[in-house]
């Protein structure tokens, strides 16, 4: 086995470096799908550079055999969605509900659901226009977000298979990306259309409304969940029509895998984020949040990924090892930055990040095992950020700043989302108790010295205030 | 028809058994480079940067498919000591083998990044990589052990060793090997795909039996050290390679670069395993007329896209340096036209 050395965050070269000591046995031992031939997946990352990932050059990662397992996996994931194809398996896009479709899709054998519009990693990773310039010319410009790169993969057929089946969500999820679905569905593909409710906060207006809280402690309408059922009644009715299997005993067991892996992710983070050195970087533990949305389809191999993760987070924080500088000052990080460097960056210029608001709380949150699976379904989704209001999404951080634990919060707003655009004022309002930055993530190659120069004056803030 | 893909996305659906919109179009455009960008051919292969921006230059006159980092196989050769005239207006010519000088024990594996012209190469592959890396591949061809073996020696008495005293061919082979395995260990680093290069172990100049002994192991080890990187190898041997063909499958390469091979045969053997690359005459891109090579290059395209495992358009060798471009420009129209998988 590969031995660990002192938790530290290396480049490229190193990394490099330190794939030469990994015996060919043990590269041949992770594989997705089970396939000898095609199915490796633990290459350094100098590899996915060679194959264009030029931001790889620059970035900064953890130097743990856990982390090279999870980036060779993540960057393993276009080839993996063809590879499915090719042997048989059924590539299903869930697009728009981030995280709960796929769910229901797992629970049918040999069905492999993901999320085109991650795909708005992919321009940052290669440092490149290719696929934001395509979405302009085919009529998703600049004023929609970053997520226009998945019409362009679309178009394009180079980055996934064509799906053998696809769900949009529209209605509450996000009113951009619809219209990016409606363009998809303009090149010929055909999505399934699901409705998404909004998740309204006042009971005062609507009287006629039996309201419900969920686990968490949301509220909202009973009908809602109601609804919600009879859309992923429609998307289960759909699935079984496509594989002429009708099992609701594999929808538990499916629950159950997303469990697991939820549970894990959530005990990852509290350990990373409550330890007194930070065991992990932050860029990682944004990529292992977000694998909760699908495990970057292979769930299985995902899980296992995840486990090797949390062991190592274990060890480092009982033998009080860190990544990062022990003064590193504690931050919030609210809604994703699709450029990874960003996060790099805020740990080099010395904060750490400590809480998140990535605008997918329901992919996090466990799903009730006790009650009808549907019904249990619902119910999680109704946690999301995204349905609801700003006000809601921000509690949990105002709860982090009360406590103590969190010195700044950094908003990340994405060009183009109308969103971000109206949260920001907000989210800076309530948080009044401490510094808050505000940036927007440039297009590839917009992180000027003047923006780096902007962060560095925040954190110096921060370093002020706590004094 | 109109292309939907860039260079990077074509050659990366190729390498994934995907077909993507037509087949990548690769004529070895290696030196040939100097001319277009109308440079010194000495200071194509003694500056990364002129090296690179040739190359850039070809590709904004051809719009080919992959960037070639290479000027002579000697490269390795010269690193562990052999020396090299450079010419102003050729390529590099021995001079004088490393082990006319010495023993092979004293011979050293060069550093990449500080010995002779490997920088030169790593210089290059940085430069384009900058520049072009996000749309189209680099690829940077690396002597295999065989050839640069060869290269450190008088090919004469390499030969006669083989029979001779093959022990010692063999420390000439693992020496070179352990040289070839750094310097791909540098070109990954700067964002090249190495593509493994082997004209001396062909069936024009050394039998099929020396090939399979002394040649053959040897870029397998390479090989199989680059498939630790996950990478897809190319391996290039010009020349005849038909009486060896079968064995070309235990190299493990995943895609082969075919001369003087009939395309057809070729494809029956090995394109269940291999992506098949070829094969125009290099000598009838650099003399015939374009109306000849038009026909020539569809015929031999129409041919080569029924590969299994997908297929690349390309010249047996190098694309000889003073080709007419319009000659060139014909190869990839003609290649074009007929080379389309998507409807
Ligand atoms: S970034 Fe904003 S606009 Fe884009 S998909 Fe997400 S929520 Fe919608």
């Amino acid at each position: 086995m590969f031995e660990d050395l002192k938790p530290k965050k290396i480049n490229l070269t190193e990394w490099s470096h330190q794939f030469r000591k990994i015996s060919d046995q043990i590269i041949k031992k992770y594989k997705y799908y089970g396939n000898q031939d095609w199915g490796i997946y633990l290459s350094p990352p100098a590899t996915f550079m060679v194959y264009g990932a030029r931001q790889l050059k620059r970035l900064k990662f953890d130097n743990s055999f856990a982390a090279l397992r999870l980036w060779g996996f993540v960057f393993n994931e276009s080839e993996r969605l063809f590879r499915a194809k090719q042997v048989g398996k059924k590539v299903i896009a869930t697009m728009g509900d981030l995280g709960t479709i796929p769910v229901i899709v797992m629970s049918f054998p040999d069905c492999i659901p993901f999320y085109p519009e991650c795909i708005w990693w992919t321009p940052f990773f290669n440092e490149s226009f290719i696929l934001l310039d395509m979405a302009t010319k085919l009529g998703a410009p600049e004023p929609a977000c970053f997520s226009r790169a998945a019409l362009a993969a679309f178009y394009k057929k180079a980055y996934f298979p064509k799906p053998d089946l696809m769900f949009a969500s529209t209605g509450a999820s996000c009113d951009d990306y619809s219209c990016i679905m409606q363009l998809i569905e303009g090149l010929g593909y055909n999505p399934i259309w699901i409705e998404i409710p909004f998740r309204r906060k006042s009971r005062s207006y609507f009287v006629a409304d039996d309201y419900e809280h969920t686990k968490w402690g949301i509220d909202y309408p009973k009908r809602f969940e109601t609804y919600l059922m009879s859309e992923y009644e429609k998307v289960w009715q759909n699935m079984v029509e496509f594989t002429d299997i009708n099992n609701r005993n594999y929808l538990a067991k499916s629950i159950k895998n997303a469990n697991r892996l939820r549970k894990l992710v959530e005990n990852i983070k509290k350990l990373s984020y409550e330890a007194e050195l930070a065991p992990f970087p932050g860029l990682e533990l944004m990529v292992i949040e977000f694998g909760n949305l699908y495990g970057y389809a292979d769930f299985d191999e995902w899980t296992d990924i995840i486990e090797m993760v949390y062991a190592t987070i274990s060890e480092r924080v009982q033998k009080g090892e860190g990544v990062l500088n022990p003064d590193a000052l504690p931050i919030a990080w609210v809604t994703p930055s699709p450029d990874p460097y960003l996060l790099n960056l805020v740990e080099d210029l010395g904060c750490r990040i400590v809480a998140t608001e990535y605008v997918i709380n329901q992919a996090l949150v466990e799903i009730e095992e006790d009650i009808e699976p549907f019904q249990a379904l619902a119910r999680s989704f109704l946690n999301a950020s995204l349905i609801g209001s700003t006000e809601q999404r921000v509690r949990r951080i105002i709860e982090g700043v009360e406590h103590g634990r969190i010195s700044g919060v950094l908003i990340t707003n994405m060009l183009g989302c109308s969103h971000c655009a109206m949260e920001t004022r907000l989210i800076q309002q309530m948080l009044s108790k401490v510094p808050v930055l505000s940036i927007d993530v440039p297009a590839p190659f917009g992180i000027t010295e003047q923006l780096k120069s902007r962060i560095a004056a925040f954190v110096e803030t921060i370093r002020c205030a706590r004094r | 028809m109109r292309e939907t893909l860039t260079p990077r996305e074509r050659f990366g659906l190729l390498v994934i058994d995907e077909k993507p919109d037509r087949c990548n179009i690769i004529p070895l455009v290696t030196s040939h480079a100097a001319e277009i960008a109308r440079m010194k051919l000495k200071k194509y292969y003694t500056n990364g940067e002129a090296m690179a921006r040739a190359q850039i230059a070809a590709i904004e006159e051809y719009g080919h498919d992959a960037i070639s980092i290479f000027s002579e196989v000697g490269i390795i050769a010269e690193a562990m000591g052999s020396d090299f005239d450079y010419p102003d207006d050729d390529l590099p010519v021995i001079k004088r083998p490393a082990l006319t000088k010495k023993n092979i024990e004293d011979i050293k594996i060069p550093v990449p990044k500080r010995d002779k012209r490997l920088p030169v190469y790593l210089e290059a592959i940085g430069y384009a990589y900058q520049s072009l890396g996000d749309k189209v591949p680099i690829l940077a061809y690396v002597p295999a052990p065989f050839t640069t073996g060869m290269m450190l020696s008088d090919p004469k008495t390499f030969l006669i060793q083989t029979i001779r005293d093959p022990d010692h061919i063999k420390k000439i082979m693992e020496k070179s090997l352990q040289a070839a395995i750094e310097f791909c260990y540098d070109i990954i680093d700067a964002g090249a795909l190495p593509i493994i290069v082997d004209p001396l172990a062909s069936s024009s100049v050394v039998s099929p039996k020396a090939y399979k002994n002394f040649a053959l192991p040897y870029e397998r080890a390479l090989i199989d050290f680059l498939h630790r990187y996950d990478l897809d190898i190319i391996l290039h041997i010009c020349g005849n390679t038909e009486p060896i063909l079968d064995l070309l499958l235990e190299t493990g390469a995943d895609l082969v670069s075919l001369d003087q091979v009939d395309l057809s045969l070729a494809i029956e053997k090995l394109s269940k395993r291999m992506r098949i690359i070829g094969n125009f005459d290099t000598s009838k891109i650099a003399f015939s007329s374009p109306e000849e090579i038009m026909e020539e290059v569809k015929n031999m395209v129409k041919r080569g896209i029924k590969s299994k495992k997908g297929y690349i358009a390309s010249t047996g060798c190098e694309v000889p340096i003073k080709t007419p471009p319009e000659n060139v420009r014909t190869f990839i129209n003609a290649a074009k036209e007929v080379g389309w998988y998507w409807e």
